[in-house]
């Protein structure tokens, strides 16, 4: 469950935004002949909900009914009680507290007789819980796929969003800062002392995930009292006010292998400027790990589109190979080898621009 | 693979050969993840995961998270892990070359609609209820996880004590129960917050309050051990208690304890509540007990924090020895605010092992 800082914040997210962000939407509603917008949330698929409204549910699920026009409709299980914390951290439009959120939108959307075609974010997985309730609340009304449509009006982040996402990734930053690497011991307190500072700085959300002996295995499982071996890795996956970032970065407790960290950590955070847009993502990853002399053992972009907070765009496993477009938010992770010493990183990115 | 974890596989599966299920698909993520837990024992944080368990005691997890899959893989012994990027389409394939056998699902309302949707042709059925007796019976094992669980909810809310105190923000208290919990290999915690007076209604995750001298500060706390939520519920007040706020405080007490005493082998759950919701009545509070001003009088507990049976007085559900349950008569109060107080514990044939330790008793943390 979330439960980190949650408050919803004028200044970092003006309601104009917020407005702004739906007529976006409406706009391409309106281009597909769609007379509403239906998206799910719940903690794990919280981001479309959360860029229309600024609402991230701590616990349970609701659905986002957006209309042709006007403010969008949030119909939640969360009980009435909970309605006023609803209304602290969401500013736009009208709660609904149901025990079935689909029903009571469906029950809505009936009334209305001249709505017969609504897009669904994600279709295929939303709840059939939802669905069913929805579906038979509103028995005439087409239910349509609009993942694209959404992921299309959603792209690129505007200053709101960047300003968010950079005090998330400020917050990421700092409290990787906290690991004294020659000084760590275990990895459950390594990733104690990180979380402590992430939630300290206002972090509504904090993932650790360690590879605790990098040379043996660079996959990244939760902390435990494992003892951490002479080069490890830690990630750390940051949301603050609904927007999500992830940071990796590679320890060594031993001087030689840190001044190969120190080296790899100073060419990505140049790769993360240098990420220009039009050009697929493979070929400019390719070419500066060529020019750096490492070896690239895999990579791996992320964006937000969708519900889910950080979703693969593209990556060495895809034989995906798109350019990203100027203002994309990106999440870069890199494996390489460098002199023959393992190292990980992740950091975000503004295509284009500065985070 | 861990013991517990072992066992629960077993049981699983003895138990589908008995219904006549071949295989069972559950669903699970990081808000609601006992149904997925109890075959995989995966934890899983990102994404959405699905389960394919046959009768054999053979799974597959599917997850849409190449991150998680890669945890998965190294975290889960003897399941097959399957990076899924559109996890309905790859569970409804696999599903497709079984349907010629007896499929449940659960919990069905989470399964991706695009899976449901094909039910009839797949001989799918909702099975929620068949996995609920099961979630909710624990085993012997379980319950030990369960007891450990109770230790650290009771060092939890030490820490929570020890970081209290008047300028601190709600959500720093939560950073260092956070931070003791992560070192103390405790993989996730669910807790809600209030803090105030009269003014507040409820409990939400931190929204930045400060806590000022008078503040009633209400907490549960729930952390997870080997997958398994334990729950303590208590209320502190910073600086010294009210005569009011003390008089309130000995009304829940008695209404919890009520409620405790009235735990045993084959009660129902509306017996428990009624106990609890009893005491407000006697003492002319009957508006505050319900729906308007609480949710539940306390719950199950297990490989979710909020498990069945709630307790309710309108919940017929009997209740058995081998449960593990809280017993919370958290409420508004209309004098002094918001207050919970809640003990968790295992039913037993004659009674109850009440697990969390903390005194019952009404905090005060300096001004």
């Amino acid at each position: 469950m979330r439960r980190g800082l949650m408050r919803w914040n004028a200044e970092e997210l003006p309601l104009a935004v917020l407005q702004e962000r739906t007529a976006r939407l409406q706009a391409a509603m309106r281009q597909e002949n769609l007379q509403a917008l239906l998206v799910y949330t719940n903690l794990v698929r919280p981001s479309a909900v959360t860029w229309l409204t600024g609402f991230t549910p701590y616990w349970s699920e609701g659905l986002l009914l957006v209309g042709r026009d006007g403010a969008p409709t949030f119909a939640t299980a969360l009980s009435k009680r909970v309605a006023s914390w609803i209304r602290s951290v969401s500013p736009l439009g009208e709660i609904l507290n149901a025990p079935r959120p689909g029903t009571a939108l469906g029950q809505r959307v009936a009334a209305d007789t001249s709505v017969c075609r609504i897009g669904v974010v994600e279709l295929d997985a939303l709840p059939s819980g939802s669905y069913d309730d929805f579906s038979a609340a509103a028995p005439a009304v087409e239910l349509l796929d609009a993942t694209a449509l959404f992921a299309g009006a959603r792209r690129g982040a505007d200053a709101a969003e960047r300003h968010l996402l950079a005090r998330a990734d400020a917050i990421a930053v700092a409290a990787l800062e906290q690991v004294d690497a020659a000084g760590a011991t275990d990895a459950g307190s390594v990733a104690g002392a990180i979380e402590k500072h992430a939630r300290l700085a206002g972090a509504e959300e904090v993932y650790i995930t360690v590879a605790s002996d990098l040379m043996a295995d660079r996959r990244m499982i939760r902390p435990s009292a494992v003892a951490l071996g002479d080069i490890f890795a830690l990630r750390a996956s940051i949301a603050y006010k609904g927007c999500w970032v992830r940071r990796a970065r590679t320890f060594a407790k031993d001087a030689a292998a840190r001044a190969a960290m120190a080296r790899g950590d100073a060419w990505f955070a140049q790769v993360v400027q240098s990420i220009a847009p039009g050009k697929p993502l493979a070929d400019q990853i390719n070419t500066q790990v060529q020019a750096f002399g490492a070896k690239l053992e895999s990579w791996m972009a992320e964006s937000c589109l969708g519900s889910y907070p950080l979703q693969v765009i593209a990556s060495s496993r895809s034989s995906s190979n798109g350019a990203p477009a100027t203002g994309d938010f990106v999440v870069l992770s890199l494996a390489l080898t460098i002199d023959g010493v393992p190292w990980v990183g992740a950091a975000p990115l503004i295509v284009g621009a500065a985070l | 693979m861990t013991p517990v974890a072992s066992h629960r596989r077993k049981r699983l599966a003895e138990a589908m050969r008995q219904a006549g299920l071949d295989v069972i698909v559950l669903a699970g993520n990081a808000w609601q993840n006992d149904y997925l837990r109890y075959a995989t024992d995966f934890a899983i944080l990102e994404g959405q995961g699905l389960a394919v368990m046959r009768h054999d005691g053979n799974v597959a997890l599917y997850l849409d998270s190449v991150l998680e899959a890669e945890r998965a893989a190294v975290e889960c012994a003897g399941v097959a892990v399957v990076h899924a990027p559109d996890l309905a389409a790859a569970v409804d394939e696999a599903l497709n070359r079984l349907r010629n056998q007896r499929i449940g699902g659960a919990p069905y309302r989470l399964l991706p609609r695009r899976i449901a949707a094909r039910a009839k042709d797949l001989n799918l059925s909702d099975e929620t209820t068949f996995l609920d007796t099961l979630l909710m019976a624990k085993l012997p094992a379980e319950l030990d996880a369960m007891r450990r669980a109770a230790r650290l909810a009771d060092d939890g809310y030490a820490v929570f004590l020890q970081a209290a105190r008047p300028g601190r923000a709600d959500y720093e208290l939560v950073a260092e129960v956070e931070a003791f919990y992560r070192a103390n290999g405790v993989d996730d915690n669910f807790q809600i917050i209030g803090v105030g007076g009269p003014e507040v209604r409820g409990m939400a995750p931190p929204s930045g309050k400060r806590l000022k001298a008078g503040d009633l500060v209400t907490t549960e706390l729930t952390p997870c051990v080997d997958g398994y939520y334990c729950q303590i519920c208590r209320t502190l007040v910073v600086g010294t208690p009210t005569t009011e706020q003390q008089a309130a405080h000995a009304l829940y007490r008695d209404a919890m304890e009520a409620g405790i005493a009235a735990v045993r082998d084959g009660v129902t759950a509306a017996a428990i509540a009624r106990a609890e919701n009893d005491v407000f009545r006697h003492h002319g509070l009957g508006d505050y007990v319900t729906s308007e001003y609480t949710r539940v009088r306390g719950h199950g507990m297990g490989l979710f924090a909020d498990s069945k049976p709630h307790l309710l007085e309108n919940v017929t559900t009997r209740i058995d020895a081998g449960m593990a349950l809280i017993v919370h008569p958290n409420t508004y109060h209309p004098v002094v605010g918001y207050m919970v107080l809640g003990d968790a514990l295992i039913v037993t044939k004659t009674g109850c092992e009440v697990l969390t330790k903390m005194p019952r008793e009404l905090f005060s943390v300096g001004v």
